[in-house]
């Protein structure tokens, strides 16, 4: 169904791997991307230790935190030196395993330095994992830069990179801050791109979970992987991220918000394309209905792609909680997007075009509150909305400490002062509010951030032309929201084009035991989710059993 | 080029907004919102309307009014005009706001007026004019000039417009004696010849001069009141007739208006003895022709209870429920024969009886249509037949009175 959204055809699949034991050894592994130019350091080394050194400390520009421990190895005492970046390598595990088994080793062969030495030593001594033999400085400063530890032998015009060694501090697991759910699990993600992968492979018990890896930007060799499920995900928009991907040239991505602004379909659009998570949970539902997750290393908030519109709109807890209550609350969450979109802007409409819609009781209290205030309805409005950006701005970048001041000046000031003085009325104030509130229940808080955007587009709209340019711009609006696609994928999916299959898991939640099949993106001959008769049902008996109706025990004494 | 030309596409629509944009927008303090219109005639013949503002402020209370109460909650103003639309420009010189009239509510229309010069030529301009509502409430002033009902102050509504309004509808309601008619109705009313508007009137019971202060509303029984009062009876467009009581009950019965009225009825030699409540009721009018003249039937099916019995009446018994209804019946059917008789004596068909027969007999219907009202209706066999049912006796079967009196004995 969404072959014909792609122009180009994928030319079969190259490169995949089927990601192992939950090991982080792909980091040394991964091939950089090929249009990029991560070759600063073209040709190999020596076989002159003290050369090799030279070359590492000018290369580095004697930077204190590459560490060169010096020390003689095997039975003949030869010259060797381990080299590491201080933080980025597990010190305990370097010193147990390695140091001391390198200096205390004295296996009786190794008399003279030959290529045969390094099998040694890896064969024999290290007792660690991820241990390649390289002759390339690139290769070698990339994973000495990824956290292995590279050993050098004198005499031996090739290296040993261990690439196990690689730990350090990192932030431990800890509950999303962003998404927070009253049911569901409490784990969010990392810093660490290998500690997310593993959490999501922890949910996936599946070799059919693929992971792609790549590294992307010029200075900061960023880790990126593309995560999959191989039976399930379309394999037209697999290539299509992969292409996307690839096509990235930049000199650092610190962020995945870098990679979605440069992997989206429609930069021009308010609205956001990709879906990002800190939940482990939400990635692994997503992967299930054919959904391809983009973790890149640094950054807690993993990518999702393709993404639908309502998709914003929903949350974990949707799925945990039963049914009704799930739809109940996706019902509420529409009413909440339209509130938050125009809820100025029909207040301005009425108030100063069509003021025979109000019921007259209201209009008369409105009029009442607004005898003294000096500037027409829009106005009154943009300088209340300001006023609540400022003060949401100001309560996000402050510290926690003095938060509190925010809102008793906020509450204080602009809740009772200028209603008092008479420079805004109670009913905007109240319109304000509700608004505000309405955009922080919003789930997601990319699209709450474009619909506050557009409510001041609405709002102008609203004070031009009233309600026939609320309609107008809600009419273009949704013109727009048709137009837009998400890899391919119609972003007003079920709506536009219409799929009454996927209604089960759009603005209602059906059942889990109703749900038979995936949503239509993923890959069509892998549609059953479910088995049959999945409804449950008292047991098939249905009679009271108490001990008065047992037979021989009526003595009631 | 292609940015050019999309820079200049932008800039030309942005204009669209800013040069056409607010020009009918006009903000909440710049508008004076009418309330009611009062319609008197001066000797001269010319209109003097009475526009009853609302004054927001006054009503709504709120933080910076410091609490209704000290001011009126409306403010009138008069203006006159040999039409309306003149009085609405002559209006002007005295209102600092553009009169608002999408919230009016009530069109008052002084029996006067109504008498004289009839009410068609006046209420062109409502009906007409885009702010005004076709569903607005259309009353008759009685005895008193439609400024009167403008001016005088309520107690329970603080907006007059609204305590008449409200009257209405709940009187209707509760009694079925007088009927709330809305503008689209009347001039409805006043363009069929099958047919002829009823209009409710009201009038002010007391002193209407201190009925404008606003210090009488201190007091907890007011000096004055605004009530309502019969309903005006209209033939070609001019007051003929006022019918009150239970002449305009029948009215009602037979427009199938009445929701719940009380019927009493005599029992054992003894008046009003019996109150019946009714709860539902139903009218069928329907029309044929009987030896070449038209015939009206009006049949009326009416549930109920009995709300009050102030004799020993033997309520546990069928045959006396029986003739309750009976009585209920003849009471009803002598009413409505009753009001018949005076509106053909009037030769105003305020029933309508000329738009049934119009559906019935559309052929008949065109000859007859020109003599009607003042041959045709006048003559009009009316055959009435009313059934009345007894349902509930309320939360007792006999009245302890029956007990009061087996004691005496």
């Amino acid at each position: 169904m969404y072959k014909n959204h792609f122009l180009g055809k994928s030319e079969g699949k190259k490169s995949r791997k089927v990601g192992g034991a939950m090991s982080p050894f792909f980091k040394g592994k991964k091939k950089a991307a090929p249009t990029q130019p991560v070759d600063p350091m073209p040709g190999s080394i020596t076989s002159n230790l003290q050369k090799n050194l030279d070359v590492i400390k000018q290369t580095f520009g004697n930077s204190p935190d590459i560490i060169i421990r010096p020390l003689k190895t095997g039975f003949a005492k030869v010259d060797a030196a381990v080299i590491y970046v201080q933080g980025l390598v597990d010190s305990q595990l370097l010193n147990d395993f390695l140091l001391e088994s390198l200096m205390k080793n004295d296996f009786p062969y190794d008399n003279q330095p030959s290529p045969e030495m390094l099998d040694n030593l890896s064969d024999v001594v290290i007792a660690l994992g991820g241990v390649t033999k390289e002759k390339e400085w690139s290769k070698l400063l990339e994973s000495l830069l990824g956290g292995a530890t590279l050993i050098f032998i004198d005499g031996i015009g090739e290296a040993l990179a261990v690439a196990s060694t690689q730990g350090g501090e990192t932030r431990s697991i800890s509950e999303p801050s962003t998404q927070s759910v009253i049911r569901g699990s409490r784990e969010g993600f990392t810093e660490n791109i290998a500690t997310n992968i593993s959490m999501v492979r922890r949910i996936i018990k599946s070799p059919d979970l693929w992971i792609e890896s790549m590294k992307i930007g010029t200075q900061t060799h960023t880790d990126v992987s593309i995560m999959y499920m191989n039976n399930l995900a379309e394999s037209d928009v697999v290539e299509e991220v992969r292409k996307r991907l690839k096509k990235i040239n930049i000199d650092s991505v610190l962020e995945s918000g870098y990679i979605e602004q440069l992997i989206e379909d429609q930069p021009a659009s308010p609205f956001p394309q990709v879906y990002f998570t800190e939940r482990p949970d939400v990635i692994a539902g997503n992967l299930l209905e054919g959904r391809i997750a983009i973790f890149v290393n640094g950054t807690p908030f993993v990518l999702l792609v393709p993404v639908v519109f309502l998709q914003f709109f929903q949350t974990p807890d949707d799925y945990y909680f039963r049914f009704d209550i799930a739809t109940a609350t996706r019902f509420l969450r529409i009413i909440i997007f339209f509130i938050s979109l125009v809820g100025p802007a029909i207040y301005i409409a009425a108030a100063s075009f069509h003021q025979e819609m109000i019921p007259t009781q209201l209009m008369l209290i409105l009029a009442s509150q607004r005898e003294t205030v000096p500037f027409p309805a829009i106005f009154e409005a943009l300088i209340m909305e300001l006023t609540f950006e400022i003060l949401r701005e100001a309560g996000l970048r402050m510290p926690k400490a003095i938060g509190s001041t925010v809102s008793i000046v906020g509450g204080l000031v602009i809740g009772q002062s200028a209603v008092q003085a008479g420079i805004v009325s109670p009913p905007m104030v109240i319109v304000v509010a509700i608004t505000a509130i309405a955009s922080f229940a919003t789930p997601s808080f990319s699209v709450a951030i474009s619909v506050r955007l557009l409510r001041f587009a609405f709002m102008g709209l609203a004070a031009a032309f009233g309600f026939f340019g609320i309609i107008i711009g809600l009419i273009m609006l949704t013109v727009h929201l048709c137009s837009l696609r998400s890899f391919g994928v119609p972003y007003m999916a079920p709506f536009a084009p219409y799929r009454s299959a996927e209604f089960g898991d759009a603005v209602v939640r059906a059942p889990w035991w109703a749900t038979k099949k995936r949503p239509a993106l993923s890959n069509p001959e892998n549609m059953e989710r479910e088995g049959e008769a999945q409804m449950p049902a008292p047991p098939q008996s249905r009679v009271i059993k108490n001990k008065s109706t047992e037979k021989g025990n009526e003595d009631e004494s | 080029m292609n940015r050019k030309r999309a820079v200049l596409l932008g800039l030309l629509a942005s204009l669209s907004v800013f040069m056409s944009g607010c020009w009918s927008e006009r903000q909440l303090t710049d508008m004076a919102i009418v309330s009611a219109v009062g319609i008197d005639q001066d000797e001269e013949g010319k209109y003097v309307a009475s526009y009853q503002f609302f004054n927001p402020g006054n009503i709504a209370g709120g933080l910076q009014g410091g609490g209704g109460g000290q001011s009126p909650p409306v403010a009138v103003y008069t203006a006159t005009g040999d039409s309306i639309m003149e009085v609405h420009g002559n209006m002007s010189k005295k209102v600092s706001r553009e009169p608002y009239y999408s919230h009016a509510n009530l069109i008052v229309i002084s029996d006067e007026l109504a008498e004289k010069e009839g009410i068609a030529s006046v209420l062109d301009a409502f009906s007409r004019g885009s702010q005004f509502r076709v569903t607005t409430t259309v009353v008759i002033a009685r005895d008193v000039k439609a400024k009167d009902l403008m001016t005088t102050l309520t107690a329970l509504d603080k907006v007059p417009s609204q305590k008449i309004m409200d009257t209405l509808e709940t009187t209707e309601k509760a009694m079925g004696e007088n009927i709330n008619i809305d503008l689209q109705e009347v001039i409805r009313g006043l363009v069929s010849p099958g047919k002829e508007p009823l209009i409710s009137g009201f009038t002010v019971k007391g002193d209407v001069k201190e009925g404008k202060k606003q210090e009488s509303l201190q007091a907890t029984d007011l000096p004055m009141t605004i009530e309502a009062d019969g309903n005006a009876v209209f033939k070609n467009g001019k007051l003929v007739d006022w019918i009150d009581g239970s002449g305009a009950r029948s009215v009602l019965w037979v427009l199938d208006r009445v929701e719940s009225t009380t019927i009493t009825i005599k029992w054992a030699d003894k008046k009003d003895a019996v109150s019946y409540r009714v709860v539902r009721q139903k009218t069928n009018v329907s029309a044929d022709i009987k030896g070449g003249k038209p015939r009206i039937s009006v049949g009326i099916h009416m549930e109920g209870d009995i709300g009050e019995v102030r004799v020993p009446i033997e309520l546990k018994d069928p045959d006396v429920l029986e003739k309750v209804e009976k009585e209920i019946r003849e009471q009803t059917r002598k009413e409505i024969e009753q009001a018949i008789r005076r509106a053909q004596k009037n030769k105003t068909d305020v029933f309508g009886f000329g738009e049934v027969f119009h559906q019935a007999e559309p052929k008949e219907w065109k000859k007859v249509k020109k003599s009607w009202e003042d041959s045709i209706f006048p003559n009009l066999n009316v055959e009435v037949k009313v059934e009345a049912y007894v349902r509930r006796t309320g939360l007792r079967n006999n009245s302890y009175l029956s007990d009061i009196k087996s004691e005496q004995e």
